[in-house]
């Protein structure tokens, strides 16, 4: 009577094992791959804002914008990316997808705050573009009409001097 | 002088004046040739950020300090990835004539935003960690880098006229090229040697 309960038993035990087993070579394998390519994609996203950010950052700069502060921020996002980048080449995908989404967040704020800079930037250059713009009219007109009411003034002058001079008398001893 | 000559020095004076007065507007509107050259530096310095003390003879398990630098003078500030290589003697090195990086893979990378005029360093300690000899040969297996272990696999063959197993370690500069979107060399390396023979 054991015998018989003890079959089932020892069978339904070793197909339990095999099925363990089975799991254990294939759930880790299968865990490692994603981790894997979970990471490259994480790394992949942190390039491409990191590059959008510079790109938004030397607009700024062009504009005219104070970009240090946006540049002290930027070399954190470059930090935490070359370490995804060597995590990623040493196999720590873990560490990796950590330091690649710690520079993703960092590069939205500072994508953000460049995109202020630079919308600033922008705007107080078309400002100074104005202010200079008026400034050179302005003083090119003033130039001008100066030049011509001083040119007119000097012309006066000279005919009244020219027409004021009296013709020499000289004595011909031919 | 007659009223003609005056009136030439009249209308001199005042264009010069006039192109005084719109110079500031003149400089935004049309676009003048940048002056100087531009360039980046690159530069690597011993402990004491000198340009002396270079660890050249190294053990195992002894850590030593250089610092690699980076200067802007580009006219815009500029995104920079260094590169740090390791080779024996006859693994290639960057070509400097054709502007071409070593073929070999990086070990590791550092990244850094520079203004213009401005310098970035960086510190990088190293240790040489597993060293297998044979008679004339030596292979150097894993490096540590600032706390993070390499595998480098690079065998070397004894250097008879200068009596050493030499490798160097060297960097790379490399540039991000906005139009191209990605990172090119930048035509600027520098590189230590190192004997492990008393390793």
């Amino acid at each position: 009577m054991n015998r018989v309960m003890f079959l089932p038993a020892c069978r339904s035990f070793l197909i339990f094992s095999l099925l363990f087993a089975l799991a254990l070579c294939v759930f880790p394998l299968e865990a490692y791959a994603t981790n894997a390519e979970e990471a490259a994609l994480a790394i992949e996203r942190a390039e491409a804002i990191v590059f959008s950010c510079y790109q938004v950052v030397l607009e700024a700069e062009s504009a005219g914008g104070d970009v240090s502060g946006l540049l002290a921020r930027l070399n954190d996002a470059g930090v935490l990316l070359a370490q995804a980048r060597v995590s990623y080449g040493i196999e720590d995908f873990d560490g990796a997808a950590r330091s690649a989404d710690l520079c993703y967040e960092t590069g939205v704020e500072v994508r953000l705050e460049a995109r202020g800079l630079r919308r600033l930037a922008m705007e107080e250059a078309n400002q100074r573009f104005r202010w200079m713009m008026i400034g050179s009219i302005v003083g090119v007109t003033i130039i001008l009409c100066a030049s011509f009411v001083s040119w007119l003034t000097f012309k006066r002058y000279y005919y009244r001097r020219i027409l004021g001079m009296k013709p020499e008398v000289v004595s011909s001893e031919s | 002088m007659n009223l003609e000559e005056y009136r030439t020095i009249f209308v001199v004076t005042s264009l010069t004046l006039t192109l005084v007065a719109a110079a500031p507007t003149l400089s935004i509107v049309v676009p003048f040739p940048r002056s100087g050259e531009r360039f980046s530096e690159l530069w690597v310095l011993g402990p004491n950020r000198m340009a002396e003390n270079y660890p050249f003879n190294v053990r195992v398990d002894e850590e030593y300090q250089v610092f690699v630098g980076v200067g802007n003078h580009m006219g815009s500030s500029a995104y920079y990835l260094v590169y740090v290589k390791f080779r024996n003697q006859t693994q290639p090195f960057p070509d400097a004539q054709n502007s071409t990086p070593s073929p070999l893979p990086a070990i590791c990378e550092f990244r850094g935003f520079v203004a213009d005029g401005v310098t970035w360093e960086t510190p990088i300690v190293f240790s040489i960690l597993e060293v297998s000899r044979l008679e004339d040969s030596c292979l150097v297996r894993r490096m540590m880098i600032n706390d993070v272990v390499f595998l480098v696999d690079s065998s070397s063959t004894w250097d008879s006229e200068n009596n050493g197993f030499y490798y160097q370690l060297f960097f790379e500069l490399w540039l991000y090229d906005v139009t191209s979107q990605s990172f090119q060399f930048h035509n600027r390396f520098v590189g230590i040697w190192l004997n492990v023979t008393s390793s």
